[in-house]
């Protein structure tokens, strides 16, 4: 799904997130905007998000016809930090999404990243050519059911001896096993984190995380992005 | 026609009736990029507490229909931190929206301590303290106890002369009980009204979906609790209300004004559309434009009623 602001689109990096909504006025008894990873942006000032509709709310997102308006408040958070080093994105689910706009950007500077894109089922897979347009690059897809690409999950894709930057995505069992991977071999990781989320801004303070040294921290302000080191892992 | 929005309240000028309530614009700083703070009424910061609290696990929000639950369990940097780290920015940032700075303790003396510490600082108006927050153990403590709230209140009152504003809880059998006590003890005003307490349960794990188990529900789905409980200490008292529950928009603001409010607080909306205290205020004018209402302060308090109202009975 995309939306017309030039704004936003401007000054977005991969990594950063939206909160998207319909307003007070909107329809139903939802209430609260949604925070979205930018997918991607255009140079026609287009921003695009991964919708995946679980209830109510994403429900009615989904039905926005186009020329229709919703409320769109980012870019917010902190982005993914990448330096020179090979990049492997992990990504779960709608926590691909980030990684189309990162693969995007690279292929476009010329470089290429490893993709690896894990789902719970083929049904669930977003279409493969799609994502090949918007990223540049072909997905490596991991399936449980194994109704599509390699039977398992996207963390098996993973080589202890690699050296590359992992990046993660996705739902939170999915970053544990990579944070577990991750401290395991001694490997860069960072992970955009999910957390529920009232503002998107630091005002409601809803959206914590537990960091390495006990604090709470605000998924949205000083995430979504951290460092693998920067969390405590030990909660569930 | 001109109508004038401004009214006197507390020993200061309002440009607005419309405050951000506590818990939900931070300490200001987080919405000075997003609205203009100074052509609203004023701002209330989140608690402040005399040590710094760390706050509840997660989650510590979810949605409820028409509205929200939280138990963010009062975070806040603590009564050094926020003189230290957050009063400078309001000071320097805000000079014609007033703030109130919202207090919280766990006992009669860390609340008096909390006000013996802030007073002599500049860069607020007045105290709003929060009797009733529903996410910290004995957390309602004082908003639900006559003997205790009626302590609090003198308590406070002897240590300062800055207006001193109580946010009363809902989760009493009628809320002008509690608005006289305040009265009486010498509170200036009354905020009315907190969240009430509320749960969700994830039922694929079945367990508590709120971290601290149970939190305080506050949106629209609270609207008509918070204009009841405002219109009953209304009838119970003559103390300025700042009347606050469910706003999204001046209709809403109006019932509230009506009801006996003389200010309002968004809150829950502000999440939703950060504008919406711009646009509760723009819809308040207009409302005086269309209905010849020269002054706001005409407005308030102007609910029509055929008789004295009586609680409601128990039901069931």
């Amino acid at each position: 799904m995309e939306f017309h602001s030039p704004e936003i689109a401007a000054i977005s990096q991969p990594g950063q997130f939206v909160m998207l909504g319909l307003g007070l006025d909107r329809p139903g008894t939802w209430l609260l905007p949604r925070p979205f990873s930018v997918g991607w942006t255009g140079e026609d000032g287009a921003i695009g998000i991964l919708l995946r509709t679980y209830g109510e709310g994403t429900l009615a997102l989904s039905r926005l016809r186009c020329g229709e308006e919703a409320l769109v408040l980012g870019p917010l958070g902190r982005g993914f930090e990448i330096d020179d080093r090979s990049i492997e994105c992990v990504a779960g689910g709608v926590g691909l999404a980030p990684f189309i706009f990162l693969a995007a950007r690279e292929a476009a500077a010329g470089r290429r990243v490893r993709l690896l894109y894990g789902e719970r089922d083929a049904g669930a897979v977003f279409d493969t050519d799609t994502l090949g347009d918007l990223t540049g690059h072909e997905p490596e897809i991991f399936t449980e059911d194994g109704g599509a690409g390699r039977l398992g999950r996207v963390t098996a894709g993973l080589d202890p001896e690699s050296e590359t930057l992992l990046l993660g995505c996705g739902p939170t069992p999915m970053l544990h096993a990579l944070a577990a991977f991750a401290l395991e071999n001694g490997r860069d990781l960072q992970v955009s984190v999910e957390e529920h989320m009232g503002c998107g801004i630091g005002t409601c303070q809803g959206c914590v995380v537990q960091s390495a040294d006990g604090r709470w921290v605000k998924a949205c302000i000083e995430g979504p992005v951290f460092s693998v080191g920067e969390l405590d892992w030990s909660l569930p | 026609m001109t109508v004038t929005m401004c009214q006197g309240v507390f020993g200061a000028e309002f440009q607005s009736p419309v405050l951000l309530a506590s818990g939900t614009c931070g300490y200001g700083q987080e919405y000075a990029d997003l609205i203009p703070l100074n052509q609203i009424g004023g701002i209330v910061t989140k608690a402040v507490s005399l040590e710094p609290r760390p706050g509840n696990p997660p989650h510590r929000v979810a949605e409820t229909p028409e509205g929200m639950i939280n138990a963010i369990g009062l975070e806040n940097p603590g009564l050094a931190g926020f003189v230290g780290e957050k009063l400078p920015w309001l000071r320097e940032h805000l000079s014609q929206a007033h703030v109130f700075v919202n207090v919280v303790g766990r006992s009669i003396g860390d609340f008096v301590e909390v006000v013996a510490g802030l007073d002599e600082e500049q860069g607020f108006l007045g105290y709003e303290i929060n009797v009733s927050c529903p996410n910290v153990k004995g957390g309602t403590m004082f908003g639900t106890d006559k003997v205790a709230l009626d302590e609090l209140v003198t308590a406070i009152r002897a240590e300062t002369e800055r207006p001193l504003v109580v946010k009363l809880t809902p989760n009493v059998p009628d809320v002008g009980d509690y608005a006289r006590i305040c009265q009486d003890a010498g509170a200036d005003g009354l905020s009315a009204i907190n969240t009430f307490p509320g749960m969700v349960v994830d039922i694929d794990q079945r367990v508590p979906l709120i971290g601290n188990q149970s939190g305080g529900v506050s949106g629209p789905a609270i609207l008509p609790m918070g204009v009841y409980a405002t219109w009953r200490a209304r009838q119970a008292c003559t103390l300025p209300i700042m009347g606050i529950g469910g706003i999204r928009n001046a209709t809403d603001a109006i019932q509230y004004i009506l009801a006996g409010a003389c200010l309002v607080q968004v809150g829950t909306a502000s999440f939703v559309d950060p504008y919406a205290a711009m646009n509760v205020h723009e819809g308040i004018q207009k409302y005086l434009t269309e209905n010849g209402i020269a002054q706001l302060s005409d407005l308030v308090g102007s609910l029509q009623t055929e008789e004295a109202p009586t609680p409601p009975a128990p039901s069931g």
